[in-house]
């Protein structure tokens, strides 16, 4: 069973809406700066892809993520037509760091924040009267996995219409501690290039609207959710595990009833960094075989950065772009693949006019070897 | 959000708090809140021991400790190992925790600020992401299923469990793991404005399963799992999950819900169970609980059933429990609390008591266990951004031998 998305919002560092966002990664636009909120010297890193909208430079303040996830839940509901109230809808939320950053704040500079808006519920009971809501702190696959759960919803009748967002800020203790961990510290994100460095954090947070979908009343719905796969590597607490992407990427297309001849794009999950990129790719490869060469690939990061739990969903949106418009944002920074990506078809440097995309698959991988792919339709037939 | 009566049981019960050690234990220490010096905190190398958890937060170890014992009461890991004994990709993992990873984010940005992100130690990366609890309790015991990190707020244990069982009704596992954790340590204390010495430092984990596979593989269960609800306020949530005022045997409240919201007095008629129902606060037992809430007192409410279904005749709790008690309630009488009666309802009692609830079987009557055996398990309150609730109740009775059961709807992914 299949569930349409009738409603889509989006917030990044390259932009405010879903129009805006995907407008701006078909330009090829980045989002990167120097670093906005915290203190530059402490860090090798000096790069991210923030949103700039903290009151003065080198400044911050509590709240941000929740801000945008709010903006992105209400551009979503409004355009499937739910309007404000979301009292009887249940919201699925996937972050990785919920408000960290805030609490950072309160407990280093006593800065004033309610512990109890660590998690969105609070915020969206008062904006939207949401009562079902539910915060998934599932690291940077968070956002697909709250889809898994919203479609399993809907497929067993529980519900009919679910809300499903992601959101993320950087956090001063993840910054730092992948900075850490970094031999060389990254200057921008360049996923499946040979010379890549490693991930760059970013801002952002994206919201859907999934319906069940009935018989005949398709009505301007952004496309189709055909069926989304979630799985642990239980394997390494931070590394990937090339066999359990391998496992989740073949479940979803199980589920969804597609082979990897019927795939036309991948929406990468592309962090940048040596290991994901290396097994996303062996595991991509494995999978599809010898129909690796068929599909158009990208990854966004190379323009939003890493927006961690939101970031699988943000993927989603601009899939379902894609698939409307048949243009796919560029691949920034590939110079040159590395060799587990040879025969991939990336579009690089500039936007690809594609003209029959169809059917689209998307990867979120995250710390702890959750992985969650979603396979999704160009809505009308 | 509900589902049907039986389809999803509790096969397991594990618990890594001071003092308490069996649900039976934790219940009783609810009824009866223990004096005198606190408990020595959990020893969790006692349990796990010490090799390759160094660098794991305390929040970790203890759902570590409280999965384990949970995963072999289940008889899903042999006494005297740690592999799983079905394939590792049949069983997920829910965990629960508010304040966990707290105390890595705000030390490690506080020692940024004082010196610099290179003098920070590279073992501390995983900590600062707040899946860390389910991830680990997952690689150490092999289980590939989805694997969910729950931080919710107050209800966030008992969305766990709710989570748990959605994943088992759509076919995404045969069964999965619960662990609701929480810790104490300067960072929460001061971020929660309080001692403490107020704060629970433990675990407590629930396996549940499908019934069906629960009865495949023989394994006995202790609860089957009612509707969950999430509503607006407490009285809401209530009467959704028992309409027309029916009482439960005994009702787990939210969190130091005698003490009302923000010191106000009690107000009589804003509370949604009748007076007469025994009422439990796990919180003032093993301190306050937060995301851990929820999963330890499904854990005390199992204790409740096994004494209840050692008791006589059709009441859960004969001459003790249903009758109206002087001195009970939510009231601040001394000596009372929200436990009323310390001692009189814990214990074994004599006869056999859950007959013939369930001869009917599935897709009969769609409530057949009465209101009366049933625990109501509630978290958050009116201040909080939702209540939660669930119900237990005891488990069918597997004689005559249950029917068989439609398909699942979804596919269930086991390679």
């Amino acid at each position: 069973m299949s569930q349409l998305v009738t409603g889509a919002g989006a917030v990044a560092s390259v932009g405010e809406g879903v129009d805006e966002v995907f407008r701006a990664l078909c330009a090829g636009t980045s989002g990167l700066g120097e670093l906005r909120g915290f203190d530059r010297e402490r860090y090798r890193t000096r790069h991210a892809y923030e949103i700039d909208d903290r009151p003065a430079p080198g400044t911050d303040v509590p709240g941000r993520a929740t801000d945008w996830l709010l903006r992105a839940v209400g551009e979503a509901a409004a355009q499937a037509g739910l309007g404000e109230d979301l009292s009887e809808v249940p919201v699925l939320i996937g972050t990785g760091l919920r408000e960290l950053r805030s609490a950072e704040l309160a407990w280093r500079d006593g800065t004033p924040f309610d512990i109890g808006r660590l998690h969105f519920g609070t915020a969206l009971r008062t904006r939207f009267g949401a009562v079902r809501t539910h915060t998934f702190s599932g690291a940077c696959s968070a956002s697909l996995y709250a889809l898994a759960l919203a479609a399993d919803l809907l497929t067993t009748g529980a519900e009919d219409t679910v809300v499903v967002a992601g959101v993320d800020t950087l956090t001063e203790s993840m910054y730092g501690l992948l900075d850490r961990v970094n031999s060389e510290p990254p200057d921008r994100v360049r996923p499946f290039d040979r010379d890549r460095r490693g991930v760059l954090m970013g801002d952002g947070a994206a919201a859907v609207v999934l319906r069940r979908e009935e018989p005949g009343a398709e009505t301007r719905a952004l496309g189709r959710v055909r069926a989304v796969s979630m799985n642990c590597d239980a394997n390494h607490v931070t590394a990937p595990d090339p066999q359990g992407i391998a496992r989740a990427v073949h479940e979803a297309q199980w589920r969804a009833g597609v082979k990897p001849g019927d795939i036309d794009l991948v929406l990468l999950h592309g962090t940048g960094t040596q290991l994901n990129d290396a097994a996303e790719a062996a595991a991509i490869a494995e999978v599809f075989g010898r129909e690796v060469s068929g599909p158009l690939m990208t990854a966004i990061k190379c323009m939003t950065g890493h927006t961690s739990g939101g970031s699988g969903l943000l993927s989603l949106i601009v899939a379902l772009e894609s698939l409307a418009s048949g243009r796919v944002p560029p691949t920034l920074g590939l110079a040159e693949p590395l060799p587990e990506a040879e025969a991939f078809r990336f579009v690089r440097e500039e936007a690809r006019e594609s003209g029959d995309l169809r059917v689209a698959q998307i990867d979120a991988f995250g710390f702890g070897g959750v992985n969650a792919v979603a396979i999704v339709e160009r809505a009308g037939r | 959000m509900t589902h049907g009566p039986g389809e999803v049981v509790v096969t397991g019960v594990g618990l890594a708090v001071p003092g308490a050690g069996t649900p039976e234990a934790l219940l009783r220490r609810t009824a009866c809140p223990v004096t005198g010096p606190d408990p020595e905190p959990f020893d969790t190398a006692a349990r796990i021991g010490r090799r390759g958890h160094r660098y794991k937060d305390r929040a970790t170890r203890l759902a570590l400790c409280a999965a384990l014992d949970a995963l072999r009461s289940a008889d899903l890991i042999p006494a005297d190992g740690e592999e799983v004994t079905v394939p590792g990709d049949t069983i997920g993992v829910v965990a629960s925790s508010n304040l966990g990873n707290l105390d890595t984010a705000c030390l490690t940005a506080a020692a940024i600020a004082e010196r610099s992100a290179v003098d920070l130690s590279p073992m501390s990366l995983p900590n600062a992401s707040s899946n860390v609890i389910a991830s680990w309790v997952a690689i150490r015991h092999g289980l590939r299923g989805p694997n969910l990190m729950l931080c919710n707020g107050a209800t966030s244990g008992l969305d766990a469990v709710h989570w748990a069982a959605a994943l088992v009704t759509a076919g995404r596992v045969r069964r999965a793991v619960v662990i609701g954790v929480e810790t104490r340590n300067a960072v929460v204390a001061d971020l929660l404005g309080r001692s403490a010495g107020e704060l629970l430092d433990g675990a407590a984990a629930l396996v549940v399963e499908g019934a069906r596979w629960a009865e495949a593989r023989g394994a006995r269960a202790v609860a089957a799992l009612g509707p969950y609800e999430r509503r607006a306020g407490l009285t809401g949530c209530v009467e959704a999950l028992l309409p027309d005022g029916a009482a439960p045997g005994v009702w787990f409240t939210p969190e130091r819900y005698a003490e009302g919201p923000a010191g106000a007095v009690p107000v009589p008629q804003a509370v949604p169970v009748p007076q007469a129902v025994p009422r439990y606060d796990v919180s003032g037992a093993v301190g306050r609980a937060s995301g851990a809430l929820g999963v330890l007192q499904c854990a005390a409410a199992v204790g409740w059933l096994a004494r209840a279904g050692a008791g006589t005749g059709a009441g859960p709790e004969p001459g003790a429990g249903v009758g109206p008690e002087p001195g009970a309630g939510v009231g601040p009488e001394p000596g009372a609390g929200v436990g009323p009666e310390p001692g009189a309802r814990v214990g074994p009692e004599p006869g056999a008591g859950l007959g013939t609830a369930f001869a009917a079987g599935p897709g009969a009557a769609p409530d057949p266990v009465p209101a009366s055996r049933q625990a109501l398990i509630t978290c958050g309150d009116d201040s909080a951004d939702a209540v939660a609730g669930l119900l237990l109740r005891p488990t069918p009775d597997r004689c005559p031998p249950h029917p068989a059961r439609a398909a699942l709807i979804s596919m269930e992914c086991s390679r």
